[in-house]
């Protein structure tokens, strides 16, 4: 099942989407979020630390929108790219906004 | 043809949640996956810049062909409830949840500091119920994993 948060900036999706993932996460679900943005907000707020969350690497668009070169498997895709965060919510960083006002 | 992520998605979470922070019009332009999902939680606040913005994205998820979408009423003071009910029944959109503001989300937001375990109960409490109205709402959809 796939759910989006949106809404204008400043409305509380971020906490929102990370108390969200955390209920789902408590109830036995596997769980991945998805971040949009280009600061690390639902990293800091699924419990990484400002180091790990930037670490957490950026999805190439090839494999948002395409299948990449085809050489990830989707369970090496998360371990690839995904960061297990306390609550065992799995944080995935897909795009990097370039225009300002996007939200 | 079904991208990577798309794969992963659906093989390798029960649940996937998009932190649309980057917007739907931005995710429908170049997001590929990001921008459909199987529900869709509109959140807003109590200002009219926010209910505006919701406005504009439930018309442009129902171009998307997203087929649930909700709005969540945010921050929500007293008296707040029926305006945030107003508002959905304008826009006719089921209202999956109101959370209340809260002074320990305030004060988290404010330090730059994550919600502890044990603040923020009446908002923990809300979504919750949030949940609990997407489950029932998915029950019954062939296929749906909640």
């Amino acid at each position: 099942m796939k759910l989006g948060i949106v809404g204008k900036g400043g409305v509380g999706k971020t906490t929102l989407s990370a108390l969200l993932a955390q209920v789902y996460a408590a109830r036995g679900q596997r769980v991945l979020a998805i971040d949009t943005d280009s600061n690390p907000n639902l990293a800091h707020s699924l419990g990484l630390t400002a180091m790990q969350a930037d670490e957490v690497p950026l999805l190439p668009r090839s494999v948002v929108v395409g299948n990449g070169d085809g050489a990830l498997t989707p369970a090496q895709l998360v371990q690839q790219y995904g960061a297990v965060t306390p609550s065992s919510v799995t944080l995935l960083h897909a795009m990097r906004i370039t225009q300002a006002g996007a939200g | 043809m079904r991208s990577s992520l798309g794969a992963a998605i659906d093989e390798e979470a029960d649940v996937t949640l998009v932190d649309m922070e980057a917007g739907l019009e931005h995710l429908s332009r170049s997001g590929g996956t990001l921008a459909y999902a199987d529900v869709l939680l509109v959140i807003m606040e109590p200002s009219r810049k926010s209910i505006l913005t919701a406005g504009r994205t439930i018309v442009l998820a129902d171009e998307l062909g997203i087929p649930r979408v909700y709005g969540v009423g945010n921050k929500a003071q007293e008296g707040d409830e029926e305006f945030f009910r107003e508002v959905c029944a304008e826009y006719n959109v089921p209202l999956a949840g109101i959370v209340p503001a809260d002074q320990d989300v305030i004060e988290a937001d404010r330090r730059g500091e994550l919600l502890g375990d044990g603040a923020g109960a009446p908002v923990r409490e809300a979504v919750v119920r949030i949940v609990d109205f997407v489950d029932h709402a998915l029950m019954g959809v062939a296929g749906a994993q909640s």
